[in-house]
């Protein structure tokens, strides 16, 4: 045990077993509910957690994993500062315009571009720079936009998958493992690869092929000018040359010996340096200012008090008695140990957020190690974990925070994405692509 | 077609402030020209055009009021939805859309109802609120103030920096 938790004298004379795994079931039905904001469920916890004796304070911040905080701030403030400059209108109205305004062409590029946009910032950004441009496109076709917010709420939490920046289960697996950039890529990309290009393939047949434009209506999108798009070009050149440093720095983490965090920080304060430097000090804070309110900081939070209560349920051992559970319910075979990751974490996701989930089920798998044989051959099961989880998102409109998004834009659109609807065909879809996703896991790791 | 416009024929119920302590009530047009929540949109947008009305309130059949319309709306009614959303594009200078795309857009709503399309959120005021509060809401709205009973929900009056002008002019020193 930690000498930090050895204090374990807990309120009331309690088992801290039980309290913290009470505390832990709470805030997991209370994130389900979502009559509080997840943020304050989760202070509130780690705080419970914390006051209740389970944890002192020192102990509490030695659980917070500052990488992954520091990496996912350094990232929305990068985008924060990149969106300004317009880019991302210009390369999906770009995309569009190369189908020649063809309905079932724009879907599809649209597709790759949430993918490949996904898979270098987080799903969330993605998905809230994509989905407006994707409905002015759409009001300019007169089409339905439901099968392309459709596809692009697929095409998020799929490209997500394959890196370590993509998606948040990644960066948590990754950082807690130790996993670079190049690790995700290398992993997960292949399998990301082809299950884009299947996905397409129902969407096609459901809506695809019925989709129609009038030659005036492509004409429309094809009038649009993206070189408008960029609205500061200075900023663009600056934005472009950062981000590609610090995607260059995560391909290089392991050389240069540096951590996700620092370079995605870095990354933010010399994008923060040069893009404020022809302003006065005044315009300067205004800026700050205003960037820093596009930090998602109910995310950030909500990541720091869970990382406090997992952690804290983790000290009491209680992960460990759950890892030994599951490995005797898998009879210790590690195939069907994987197999059974990548099912169950796929259905949870699509059920519950998958933050929580995988938060939990890190330190469950770090426990199955000794049983297995080592971390060697935990590797299987991280890819199980980030697939699941991540793909998982996709099987119901609460599975993922970019669904929501998504969702939140098409009825601002008057075209609501209704819960049932949405799990009707996203279920389905899903559990084919983690069916592709077992034979890969199956056929290349086990 | 004739919009089922009326002028607002209010029996008073809360007491006009008086000269000392005077009120919305004591500053608003008692009977406002409105629209009703069931008129067609290309009633109200027809309406607004012709009498360069900024803005109308919108009232039920029993008079309660409902929000309003104006040329706000009519802007969003044209405008592609995915600038004017909340959390849209803030800015959309590749788009090439004429003013046939614009009439378009007006025509695919117009036979729907404006409750469809006013704002509803609308800052308000009551009958008492004093006369200060009232043209201090009536700067930050930097519009036309409808004034409803708390009680009823009913449109008791508009004030307009006319109506405002119009009574301070008249009192006098």
């Amino acid at each position: 045990m930690n000498p930090a938790t050895e204090v374990m004298d807990v309120v009331f004379g309690l088992d801290p077993q039980w309290y913290a795994g009470t505390l832990f079931v709470l805030t997991y039905l209370f994130i389900m509910s979502d009559r509080i904001n997840r943020a304050i469920v989760s202070m509130t916890a780690a705080g419970l957690m914390v006051l209740g004796g389970v944890l002192t304070q020192e102990a509490a911040l030695e659980g917070v994993d500052f990488n992954t905080i520091g990496l996912l701030t350094g990232m929305m403030i990068i985008v924060a500062i990149t969106r300004q400059s317009g880019v991302f209108q210009f390369l999906a109205i770009w995309s569009a315009k190369q189908v020649n305004g063809s309905p079932w062409g724009i879907l599809v590029m649209l597709s790759m571009v949430t993918a490949l946009l996904s898979a270098l910032l987080d799903n969330v950004t993605t998905v809230l720079l994509i989905a407006p441009v994707t409905l002015l496109i759409t009001d300019s076709l007169d089409v339905d936009p439901y099968p392309y917010l459709f596809a692009e709420i697929f095409a998020a939490n799929i490209g997500g998958a394959a890196t370590l920046i993509g998606d948040p289960p990644n960066i948590m697996i990754g950082t807690a493992v130790g996993l670079s950039f190049n690790d995700f890529l290398f992993n997960l990309g292949p399998v990301v690869a082809v299950l884009l290009p299947a996905m397409m393939i129902p969407i096609y047949l459901i809506w695809g092929r019925k989709l129609v434009a009038s030659s005036d209506a492509r004409q429309r999108v094809m009038d649009y000018n993206e070189a408008d798009a960029i609205t500061d070009k200075r900023l663009l050149w600056q934005s472009m040359l950062v981000l590609a440093l610090v995607i260059t720095g995560f391909i290089l983490a392991n050389d240069i010996h540096q951590e996700p965090a620092t370079i995605a920080m870095f990354g933010a304060a010399l994008l923060l340096l040069i893009s404020s430097l022809p302003r006065s000090p005044g315009e300067q804070s205004e800026q700050l200012e205003y960037i820093f309110s596009k930090v998602e900081w109910i995310t950030i939070f909500f990541f720091v008090g869970l990382f406090i209560i997992v952690y804290g349920v983790e000290e009491t051992g209680l992960m460990e008695l759950l890892a030994s559970k599951m490995m005797e319910m898998t009879g210790g075979d590690p195939e069907l140990t994987t197999i059974s990751i990548i099912w169950t974490s796929a259905i949870a996701s699509a059920m519950v957020d998958n933050i929580p989930f995988v938060a939990t089920m890190i330190p469950i798998i770090q426990n199955m190690g000794g049983m297995l044989g080592g971390p060697e051959e935990l590797m299987p099961l991280w890819w199980a974990l980030a697939l699941g989880s991540c793909l998982g998102g996709n099987g119901s409109l609460v599975g993922a925070s970019a669904n929501l998004i998504v969702a939140g834009f098409a009825e601002r659109a008057g075209q609501p994405i209704h819960f049932l609807r949405f799990m009707l065909i996203a279920f389905p879809l899903m559990l084919g692509s983690i069916a592709i996703s077992t034979l890969y896991i199956y056929l290349r790791y086990l | 077609m004739q919009p089922h416009l009326k002028q607002v024929q209010q029996p008073m119920t809360t007491t006009p402030g008086t000269d000392t302590h005077p009120t919305a009530s004591t500053i608003m047009d008692p009977n406002p020209k409105v629209l009703f929540s069931t008129d067609k949109i290309s009633v109200g947008v027809h309406y607004i055009m012709k009498h360069r009305y900024r803005r109308l309130p919108v009232v039920d059949n029993d008079g309660r009021f409902m929000g309003v319309f104006g040329v706000s709306c009519l802007l969003r009614l044209v405008l592609p939805k995915a600038v004017v959303m909340a959390k849209g594009l803030d800015t959309a200078p590749f788009v090439r859309d004429s003013l046939s795309d614009l009439h378009r857009r007006l025509q695919a709503v117009e036979d729907e109802p404006i409750s469809l399309c006013m704002r509803d959120e609308m800052v308000r005021v009551c009958p008492d609120t004093p006369l200060i509060e009232t043209l201090l809401t009536l700067y930050k709205t930097r519009a036309s103030l409808p004034v409803v009973d708390p009680d009823t929900g009913k449109l008791v009056g508009v004030i307009s920096y006319f109506d405002v002008g119009e009574k301070v002019l008249a009192a006098g020193v």
